[in-house]
């Protein structure tokens, strides 16, 4: 069977910055793979380049066995295969709550207005914000606000949902009800990829732990090797100054699930 | 000094007829001006090298040069190219391409002024370039577009009354046919410069409006 994720060597430069340099990478199907690292590793660039918001220098990517670096596919069929979490919501303004989870399976799916009507209201009950079907985006919190555009992302059924620090732009207080619905979502066996910074939420929720620096993957195993037990001094100093914030809990191997992430 | 006013009445009609023309102009002006000021607008974001290359020449040509040359070149130049407009025609040319210019400035700056994340969440969630101009983008930079647009519209009310050099009686020719039989100069101009005051306010309060409305829905 095909990996729902394929990555062959790739490249991604802006100008003369290499950001990307040579990442390899699988992701098999309904895996949830955490990506965490410093800040200007190259995280955000890897999402955006398989949902092919930047155009890669070199190498493949392929999902479900198929390219989809290239402009071979439209938007349509590139949103049928993967959906993208940004950290700044990117909701659209002028539309209601409800519009903005629908014009897309109107606009893009053709279904009628009834069908995304009622798919919305599914959506919106699954994460919790039925009572805002009509409300604003600027009437909503923040973490309102990432979960309707969690179900928004939804509403296209994508095969893969990328998450770029989905919870980095909200007050603490607002974190856990976002993280929530991504544990759940992860739960019904979607394949995911979440870049975060809330390493007990990655240790809870993924099946691997992806560690990048430097435009490289100099980690990939499961939450207690990469988090608990790291090879690469990279790594452990990253984690060390993770922990300052995060304390002992990290470092211990925590069984049975807790539903307090982070802080 | 003495303002006699009353001197002025015999001619009101006049000055109603100048005004009727005044706001032909502008509104035809302003609808033709929007109509090429949003295809050049257009021209300045499309993915289009060439395109955007053209738009922006014309934009600066436009915008780089007196509004009464355009009048000039239109009326008086163009006939030796064989082609003769009557004055009004080409008045309403030459302040149609002129506001095209500054609408083609805003409808870019309007447009360019939504998020780029809009137009990422758009790409993202399947819509094709047509479909996020016209389901996301526009919507916003329409919004953004408006408070520029109108002072545009006001601007053109203004300037339309460079027509009176193409022998066009809108409302300043009329003042100087006023003027010239009556001699109330300061009178006459005092009245001609209250309305179009009064016009350009019109439009200012009518957007006022529109904006507000816009905020709510
Ligand atoms: N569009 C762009 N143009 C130029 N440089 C860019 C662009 N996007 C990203 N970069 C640069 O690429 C590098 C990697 O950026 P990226 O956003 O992928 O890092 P990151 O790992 O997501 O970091 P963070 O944790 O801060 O989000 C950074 O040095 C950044 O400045
Ligand atoms: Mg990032």
């Amino acid at each position: 069977m095909n990996n729902a994720i394929e990555i062959i060597n790739l490249h991604k430069s802006f100008g003369d910055l290499n950001v990307l340099k040579g990442v390899s990478l699988s992701v098999k199907e309904g895996e949830v793979v955490s990506v965490i690292g410093p800040s200007g590793s190259g995280k955000s660039t890897l999402a955006r380049c398989i949902c092919r918001l930047e155009e890669i220098n070199s190498g493949e990517i392929r999902l479900y066995g198929t390219r989809f670096d290239n402009k071979q596919h439209s938007n349509k069929e590139l949103s049928s295969m993967v959906g993208m979490i940004f950290q700044q919501f990117n909701l659209f303004p002028h539309l209601s709550v409800l519009d903005n989870i629908t014009l897309t399976p109107v606009k893009v799916r053709s279904f009628t207005k009834e069908k995304a009507d009622k798919l919305a209201k599914d959506l919106l009950d699954r994460v919790g914000l039925s009572d805002k079907i009509h409300a604003r985006p600027r009437q909503l919190s923040g973490g309102q606000m990432q979960r309707v555009a969690i179900a928004r992302a939804l509403a296209m059924e994508p095969q893969i949902m990328l998450f770029d620090e989905p919870t980095s732009a909200l007050d603490p207080e607002l974190v856990g009800e976002v993280l929530d619905v991504i544990a759940g979502l992860a739960k019904t066996g979607m394949t995911m990829m979440i870049i975060t910074h809330e390493m007990l939420f990655a240790k809870e929720v993924s099946d691997r732990v992806l560690f990048m620096d430097d435009g490289r993957i100099i980690e990939d195993g499961t939450p207690s090797e990469v988090l608990t037990h790291p090879t690469q001094i990279r790594t452990q100093t990253f984690l060390k100054r993770m922990l300052a914030h995060f304390g002992e809990q990290l470092t211990k191997d925590t069984s049975g699930k807790d539903d307090q992430y982070g802080s | 000094m003495d303002l006699d006013f009353v001197t002025l009445i015999p001619y009101l009609h006049m000055f109603w007829a100048g005004v009727l023309i005044t706001i032909r102009a502008s509104i035809l002006a302003v609808i033709l001006g929007s109509i090429l000021g949003v295809i050049v607008g257009a021209m300045r974001v499309l993915p289009f090298k060439t395109l955007r290359s053209v738009a922006a020449a014309y934009i600066y040509i436009i915008r780089g040069t007196p509004l009464l040359i355009q009048l000039f070149l239109i009326y008086f130049g163009l006939p030796s190219l064989g082609l003769n407009l009557p004055a009004f025609a080409a008045g309403i040319v030459g302040l149609s391409i002129n506001s095209s210019g500054y609408v083609g400035e805003i409808v870019r700056g309007g447009i360019e002024a939504v998020p780029k994340g809009q137009w990422e969440a758009s790409q993202v969630l399947g819509l094709s370039y047509i479909k996020s101009m016209k389901h996301i983008i526009l919507p916003q930079a329409i919004r953004n577009m408006l408070p520029a647009f109108g002072n545009e519209f006001i601007t053109l009310i203004k300037e339309s009354s460079l027509l009176s050099t193409l022998a066009i009686t809108e409302l300043t020719m009329v003042g100087q046919q006023v003027r010239s039989v009556t001699y109330a100069s300061f009178e006459t101009f005092i009245l001609v410069g209250l309305i179009y005051l009064f016009l350009t306010s019109c439009i200012g309060l009518g957007l006022g409006i529109v904006e507000k409305r816009w905020q709510v829905s």
